[in-house]
């Protein structure tokens, strides 16, 4: 898929309307002139959401009512179309070719991968970053597994409650055990359905990972359930559900779920070593955009069409040598986003890439591959 | 100071104990009243009196009812074996209109939720079993009790609830598929129920 246009109007400082480049789009400018405004502006069309803040309306510029970003999608050469996301009141309204549509038939119409410093808690951060960014990957192309972990979500806070509550109800243990059996039933089988999800979605990421991609280190992932060494986990359900009896005290005097997918962990290691405990911050980084680029090759595998993929700031996450094995590697694959505050980025992609100037919110086509350096509108068909 | 006189705010708060109702509505909803004829108002605090006054729950089936036992557990032309387990009384509509289940109802108002506050003992379920045994049933036996609670979590955790109470007494316990709606097209149906169908199918 390619992301042709976008335009913003009143989305933080942003205005005006951008064609981009169906390969690299480098978005060059001084620190605080908003660069980094359109890689959300491009993030929000794709996913209706930033990756900066949980409150729709920080993102209106000051003094405004409504923000809007619209872009023009190409699905394939002859499909292309309108997407649009209009901010206003703290409401998002999603639409297609001018027309309303629900969130679940808005999303999948562009799908990013974005690599933000936000997205970094995946390769130092709590383990609960990385199952997410496992559940992403399936979601991208399963969405009805987005129904499977908010059910799994409710019977934990579920069960949740009702262990915190026992404590003060004075129940027996016969009668505790009878009232949480119903919500363990559903657990195992959602449980069940995570669990093979997972292990299935990491299975294709090992498949494609290009382990080597930044030198002679090795870069692995293993999902490692929290009931591994427990028993047999090809016969998931049964081990959960004699799990969950062994532990009904345990969890009864805790007070809450010990038990299930949301203890998780994906394994992610460099040179067969922890990655978050014993890599360095360049290694870290390393090791995210490997995974970034398989849940972008998985994505390929399964849809036959490549995200788009957004990186922010680039300069402050790799290094130079880095960088340039990154871009070749995308080159001729997905359509790439890159930020910089750096002008010898520029002049090193100046032949390969389509450069873009922000100044105050204003981006501007500096120069193009083809020669094209234009500062006037341009319409979608001369990408 | 109150923005309006005693009476109307008193009003407006009182429409703002309903479900739904926001400070707007009230407000509309009270000044809507204000505006109506005298006989109007005495009609709808008469029917609102009215409700209170003569609806119960039927003391077999805990269905809403003027009349106890209500019309459904007394009818004599029902099939009294089965028994369809709901959670709220629209719901035993929903069943109802479907004029293909002549069986009868049990409705629990509520389903089983620890975040509010909803246990088994908040449910109406003490006198489901006792309607198992012939002699509290006519001289006839139960053979089945379908379980028709919402297809969602809570549904699911109390189908589970009552199905582990009823299935060491012997008796029939089923659960109401989920699936396709009917008449719709393949292509209007959410990949969650898609999902569920695929996974239910059935042999032809």
């Amino acid at each position: 898929m390619l992301l042709e246009s976008l335009e913003a109007h009143c989305f933080r400082n942003l205005s005006g309307r951008v064609s981009w480049g169906a390969g690299l789009n480098i978005i060059y400018g001084d620190n605080g002139q908003g660069k980094t405004n359109w890689l959300e502006a491009i993030y929000l069309l794709a996913t209706s959401k930033s990756f900066r803040t949980q409150k729709p309306q920080e993102a209106v510029r000051f003094d405004e009512e409504l923000a809007v970003v619209r872009g023009r999608v190409a699905r394939s050469e002859q499909v292309h179309r309108d997407l649009q996301v209009a901010i206003q009141n703290n409401i998002k309204t999603l639409s297609i070719n001018g027309k309303r549509e629900s969130v679940a038939r808005y999303l999948g119409q562009l799908h990013v991968v974005a690599f933000t410093a936000d997205e970094l808690e995946v390769v130092r951060g709590a383990p609960e970053a990385r199952r997410k960014f496992l559940d992403r990957g399936i979601v991208s192309m399963q969405h009805a597994y987005v129904q499977t972990l908010s059910d799994y979500q409710r019977v934990v806070r579920q069960k949740n409650r009702l262990l915190q509550d026992a404590a003060d109800a004075e129940l027996s243990a016969a009668e505790l055990a009878a009232r949480l059996a119903p919500w363990n039933e559903q657990l195992v089988a959602l449980s069940a359905a995570i669990h093979r999800a997972r292990a299935d979605y990491v299975e294709r990421v090992n498949a494609v990972l290009e382990r080597r991609l930044f030198g002679r280190e090795e870069v692995s992932v293993r999902y490692v359930s929290s009931l591994e060494g427990k028993g047999d986990l090809s016969d998931y359900e049964t081990l959960i559900a004699e799990r969950l009896q062994f532990r009904m005290q345990a969890e009864m005097s805790a007070g809450y779920s010990l038990i299930g997918p949301h203890r998780d962990e994906l394994e992610v290691l460099f040179d067969g070593r922890d990655i978050r405990s014993f890599g360095s911050s360049g290694q870290q980084r390393s090791a995210l955009i490997i995974l970034d680029l398989a849940a972008i090759a998985v994505y390929h595998s399964w849809h036959n069409e490549y995200p788009v993929f957004l990186l922010d700031d680039v300069d402050a996450e790799l290094d130079r040598k880095r960088i340039n094995q990154l871009l070749e590697y995308l080159e001729g694959r997905t359509q790439t986003f890159v930020t910089t505050s750096k002008e010898n980025l520029v002049e090193q992609y100046a032949a390969r890439a389509e450069i873009f100037e922000v100044r105050e919110g204003i981006a501007e086509l500096l120069a193009a591959p083809d020669g094209r350096i234009s500062t006037s509108s341009k319409d979608a068909s001369s990408i | 100071m109150l923005d309006y006189a005693e009476p109307v705010t008193k009003l407006i708060d009182e429409f703002k104990r309903l479900p739904g109702v926001g400070q707007k509505s009230a407000q509309r909803l009270a000044f809507h009243i204000l505006r109506m004829p005298e006989q109007d108002v005495a009609r709808f605090v008469a029917a609102m009196e009215e409700v209170k006054r003569k609806i119960v729950f039927c003391t077999v089936c805990n269905n809403l009812t003027d009349v106890d036992p209500c019309r459904y557990c007394s009818s004599t032309s029902r099939d009294r074996s089965i028994i369809c387990v709901v959670e709220e009384p629209y719901n035993l509509v929903a069943v109802e209109k479907t004029r293909g289940y002549h069986g009868l109802y049990h409705v629990l108002h509520g389903s089983l939720s620890p975040i509010r506050g909803m246990s088994p003992d908040d449910l109406r379920l003490q006198n489901l079993l006792p309607r198992l045994r012939p002699e509290n049933n006519d001289g006839i036996e139960v053979r089945e009790v379908i379980l028709a609670t919402n297809p969602n979590t809570e549904g699911e955790a109390t189908a589970s609830y009552i199905s582990r109470l009823l299935k060491p007494l012997g008796v029939r316990v089923t659960r109401i598929a989920m699936g396709m709606p009917v008449g719709s097209d393949l292509e209007y149906v959410d990949e969650v129920t898609m999902d569920k169908a695929m996974a239910n199918r059935h042999e032809m």
